[in-house]
C-alpha cells in the first residue's frame, strides 16, 4: 500500500482558487470557458461523426474523466469499482436508484441545453466574464436546486 | 506545432486538471453536492465563489489589457443579455441536480472514479442534452450558445 498523496479532501480555500486560475488559464491559451455542457455535445457530435464537430471538446472531455481518476487514484480511498450514491442505495434498491439517476440527469441535461451552459460554464465560468446571462442563469438554478433538495428531504421525511 | 493538435493537447490537459480539482475537492461525491443543497455546509458555496473571486478580477484585468491569448488570437469575453431561456432552462438544470446530486463535469470524475451509477448519470445527461438539440431543431430555432459555451473559433473547428 502506498500512503495517500491527496487530504481525503482538499479544502474550498484551496480548490476554489485553484479552479479560478485554471480557468484564467484556459482563456489565457485557448480563448474558451472551462465549460462542461458544451463539452458533451461537441463529444457526441465527434464520437457520431456529425460535419462541424468541435473534436477538441472530445479530449477535453476525455481529459476531465483521466483527472477525475487520478484524483481518486491518489486519495485513500483509491479507485473503486462500486455502484456509488450509497445515501440513495440505502434508502432504496439499486434499480430504482438508477432510474431516478437517469431521469434526473436527463431533466438536468435538457435544462443545460436551454440555458446555454451548466454550473461550470454559467456558474463559474460565465459569471467570471460578468455576463448577465451567466447571473441569472446560475441565480436560478441554485434557487431550483436547493429548493428541489428540501422538498424531495421533506417529503422523504427526512431520509434523503 | 501543429495549432489544431496545440488545441486538442491544452483541452486534455486543461480537462484534466478541472477534472483533478473537482475530484480532490470530492464535487463527485453525490453527498458532499447533497449537503451543500440543504444548506449543512456552505464549502461547494466558498469554493465557488473562490474561483470566481479568483478569475473574475484577472479576466477583467486582461480583457482592459486587450491580451492576446495563446492559441486563440485576442482575449474575447461573452456577455449576454439575461434571457427567458437562460432563467428556464437554469431552473429546470437545477430540479435535475438537485435529484441527481452532481452536474456535468463531476458526474464524469465519479463514472472516472469508479462509480457504476455515475455512468447511468453521464448516460441520461447525453440523452437530455439531444432531447433540447431535438426539440430546438423541429421548432426551427437555433440553440442556444451561452457564455458558458463561448462560440468556437472557425478555424479550429474541426
Amino acid at each position: 500500500m502506498y500512503a495517500a498523496l491527496l487530504p481525503d479532501r482538499l479544502p474550498w480555500w484551496i480548490a476554489g482558487p485553484a479552479l479560478g486560475l485554471l480557468v484564467t488559464g484556459f482563456f489565457l491559451v485557448a480563448n474558451q470557458p472551462l465549460g462542461a455542457t458544451g463539452a458533451y455535445v461537441e463529444t457526441a457530435n465527434t464520437v457520431l461523426r456529425r460535419p462541424g464537430a468541435v473534436t477538441w471538446r472530445a479530449r477535453y472531455f476525455v481529459g476531465i474523466a483521466l483527472g477525475g481518476f487520478i484524483a481518486a487514484s491518489l486519495t485513500d480511498t483509491g479507485f473503486a469499482p462500486r455502484a456509488g450514491y450509497d445515501t440513495l442505495t440505502a434508502e432504496w434498491p439499486l434499480g430504482v436508484v438508477a432510474v431516478v439517476v437517469f431521469v434526473g440527469a436527463i431533466v438536468m441535461g435538457f435544462g443545460a441545453r436551454m440555458a446555454g451552459g451548466c454550473t461550470s460554464g454559467h456558474g463559474i465560468c460565465g459569471t467570471a466574464q460578468r455576463s448577465p446571462a451567466s447571473w441569472a442563469a446560475m441565480m436560478s438554478f441554485m434557487a431550483s436546486a436547493v429548493a428541489t433538495t428540501w422538498i424531495v428531504h421533506l417529503l422523504t421525511g427526512g431520509s434523503v | 506545432m501543429n495549432r489544431a493538435i496545440a488545441h486538442k493537447l491544452a483541452g486534455l490537459a486543461f480537462g484534466a486538471g478541472f477534472g483533478f480539482v473537482l475530484g480532490a475537492a470530492r464535487l463527485h461525491e453525490y453527498d458532499t453536492i447533497h449537503d451543500m443543497l440543504l444548506l449543512r455546509e456552505p464549502d461547494v458555496f466558498l469554493l465557488m465563489g473562490g474561483a470566481i473571486g479568483v478569475s473574475l478580477p484577472l479576466l477583467w484585468l486582461l480583457e482592459r489589457a486587450g491580451a492576446t491569448t495563446l492559441l486563440g488570437g485576442r482575449l474575447a469575453l461573452s456577455r449576454s443579455r439575461a434571457q427567458r431561456h437562460h432563467v428556464v432552462g437554469g431552473i429546470t438544470f437545477g430540479v435535475g441536480w438537485a435529484v441527481v446530486g452532481t452536474c456535468p463535469a463531476p458526474a464524469l470524475v465519479m463514472l472516472a472514479s469508479g462509480a457504476g451509477l455515475g455512468a447511468v448519470a453521464v448516460a441520461g445527461l447525453f440523452v437530455g442534452l439531444r432531447l433540447r438539440d431535438v426539440q430546438t431543431s423541429r421548432r426551427a430555432v437555433a440553440p442556444t450558445v451561452g457564455d458558458g459555451e463561448h462560440h468556437e473559433v472557425p478555424a479550429l473547428a474541426h
